[in-house]
């Protein structure tokens, strides 16, 4: 296992409040990693900082094994370079087809006359149905993606994730809202991913958490306040005053 | 199922067909080489609105499917019909001074005929000299190339500026505002050297077709626009129907998660904004020859809210809404503002439908937004549904 993403100290505020503080975070290829923490942890914005949506005021963020710092890339340079993020609200293209959604994020040049160009090779079409398959939406390609359930659209964005090929995925509540039946398809879907890809999940569910059988990662007013498995976690003092409540 | 736009765009040989029809018949109707039921003026509206629907086209590709409310594409349309009117007026006025200079005892140089020229066009303005920017107006094929590259230099650094640091929505509109007001208020300046108010004229005397009369000019630049509309409508078809598409109707929806795939939304917005604003540029030039004039006033800010109103009414996001909604409110336009609508006497007052037309119009687009909000185009959508089942 090597390094994949090592964050070193970040801290970022925002008009005075500190989201995230002194924030150190590390994980390699192939490993999953469960975030866990209360409402306003700093999980969202951890996230952001990695993917390039907000800057830390300072701190670093290397990425690789040429330890790239990933801090002076686009959102787009960064998922490029292969991090790609699945948002806590699905958010799939809801009036394209499954089969669109899917096209627009298979691992291709990504400029516009690459994308005017763009013609389907046999190669897309077979990693399209590939992943289909996986996600559970073989048969729905041709649907809309707004008329899917709600757990579909979760499935079909952790769909698009994949087709993006990248080496890190950042997930943010991949369960929420799903049945019982559907969340342990994701589970499985997690940890399969898991065999080959950096995963990071962020969840307040403490069952699927522990299905995932992971390290484990709480965060709490921005830094960490504890890491381990998951009952070692849920062992440590301050994480049971910061879950049951000062 | 996906790699052919005409698979996908089922919209494309219809709207070829229905174009080639009304060329035909508006062919066999005209002046020029029919029977003349269509008047010279009116086959020059008809040729006027197709210009209108190219540009309409253009303002759908660039609000209806990448999501960019632009309100300063009409900038571009005049700037077009700016940049063919200079070659157009300098080589008909050269002509004239050419013709007069004829019978002269010496000789003139041509430094005499382009000075003599110079002043015919600007003595309108109080000035003699050329002005720089009409350097290129001697030569056709410099001006033809500069229908499409300043109204795409302009698009590209205002759009360039405005993507870069992400100014979106209505603050966006807002400047594409501000860009085309400032543009005609420039231009009204009677030292920027475009003549000021006056603007520029005699545009429908095509140097050397002398001889041939406006009745058929007429049908040419009738075809001429036909032709520009249909291929630019085969053309968006192609880019909408594909993977650019796709990443473009993103944009629309969700810019950040288009972002997060690995695409740089300003880079696409940037693509599709200084493409149409080209597009407009060709459509003012094929328009303003017909038109016959061109002035600052063709281009302030209300004409821009015009384009995005026809596409509304005709409906965003598919490419034939654009096209029906510009021809349908336009020719209305023309119909009721031009004295043809006999005035409605009510009795206690007369209805002037000159001035009442923009009540009428607004009334419409209230009315399609509350009941149609896909617009004309998405009526179109249901009646192809129902007979489909």
């Amino acid at each position: 296992m090597s390094t994949l993403l090592e964050v070193q100290g970040i801290s970022v505020s925002f008009d005075g409040f500190r989201a995230i503080n002194n924030l150190s975070f590390v994980i390699g290829l192939p490993e999953m990693r469960a975030v866990i923490g209360p409402n306003g942890a700093g999980k969202t914005t951890f996230m952001d900082i990695v993917t390039g949506k907000t800057r830390p005021d300072s701190g670093t963020v290397r990425w690789g094994e040429t330890g790239t710092s990933l801090l002076s890339m686009s959102e787009a340079q960064i998922a490029q370079a292969g991090v790609g993020r699945k948002f806590q609200r699905p958010t799939v293209f809801e009036d394209q087809t499954v089969w669109d959604n899917l096209r627009l994020s298979l691992k291709k040049p990504r400029g516009p006359i690459a994308a005017l160009m763009d013609r389907v090779t046999e190669a897309d079409r077979t990693r399209i149905s590939e992943v289909a398959a996986e996600i559970g939406l073989a048969d729905h390609l041709d649907r809309p993606a707004g008329i899917l359930s709600h757990g579909q659209k979760q499935w079909l964005e952790i769909g698009m994730l994949l087709a993006q090929d990248p080496k890190l995925l950042l997930v943010d509540e991949p369960a929420a809202g799903m049945t019982t039946e559907e969340r342990e398809h994701t589970t499985a879907l997690l940890k399969r991913l898991a065999q080959n890809h950096a995963v990071v999940v962020v969840e307040h569910d403490m069952e699927f958490v522990r299905r995932l059988e992971c390290r484990v990662t709480v965060l709490h007013e921005g830094s960490v306040l504890a890491e381990g498995s998951l009952d070692h976690v849920m062992a440590d003092q301050r994480v049971i005053e910061v879950y049951l409540g000062r | 199922m996906e790699n052919s736009i005409f698979v996908r765009n089922r919209s494309v040989p219809i709207f070829i067909g229905v174009l080639t029809l009304l060329a035909i018949a508006v062919t066999v109707l005209s002046e020029g080489y029919g029977t003349g039921a269509l008047s010279v003026s009116f086959t020059k509206v008809l040729g006027m609105t197709l210009c209108l629907c190219l540009a309409a086209l253009a303002m759908d590709l660039v609000w209806g499917y990448c999501g960019i409310l632009s309100l300063g594409h009409f900038a571009f349309f005049g700037l077009g019909g700016y940049m063919i009117g200079m070659w157009l007026m300098t080589a008909r006025t050269e002509q004239v001074v050419r013709a007069n200079l004829q019978n002269a005892v010496i000789p003139p140089t041509e430094a005499e005929i382009s000075a003599a020229t110079a002043s015919q066009i600007f003595s309108v303005v109080g000035a003699t000299d050329w002005p720089w920017m009409w350097a290129a107006s001697d030569s056709l094929i410099l001006s033809l190339l500069l229908v499409v590259l300043v109204p795409g230099l302009l698009a590209l650094v205002f759009g360039w500026l405005a993507f870069r640091s992400r100014v979106t929505g209505v603050y966006l509109s807002i400047l594409t505002q501000a860009m085309t007001l400032a543009l005609s208020l420039y231009l009204f300046q009677n030292d920027t050297g475009l003549r000021g108010n006056n603007g520029l004229s005699g545009l429908q005397n095509i140097p050397g077709l002398e001889t041939v009369g406006q009745d058929r000019i007429s049908i040419w630049f009738f075809w001429g626009s036909a032709l520009a509309l249909g291929l630019a409508y085969i053309g968006a078809a192609w880019m909408v129907s594909g993977k650019f598409g796709s990443i473009v109707r993103g944009i629309r929806d969700d810019e950040q998660r288009v972002r997060f795939l690995g695409y740089r939304v300003e880079v696409y917005k940037l693509f599709i904004f200084t493409f149409t604003g080209m597009l407009c540029g060709i459509a003012g030039a094929l328009y303003y020859p017909q038109a016959g004039i061109i002035n600052p006033d063709e281009i302030a800010p209300i004409a821009s809210i015009y384009l995005a109103v026809w596409v509304a009414i005709g409906g965003r996001g598919r490419l034939y809404g654009a096209v029906i909604g510009a021809a349908v409110v336009s020719l209305l336009s023309t119909y009721f503002t031009g004295g043809r609508a006999p005035n409605l006497n009510l009795g206690l007052f007369t209805i002037d439908w000159v001035d009442w037309w923009p009540v009428l119009l607004g009334l419409g687009f209230v009315l399609v937004t509350l009941f149609a909000p896909k617009g004309l185009g998405g009526l179109v959508d249901v009646i192809v549904r129902k007979d489909r089942r």
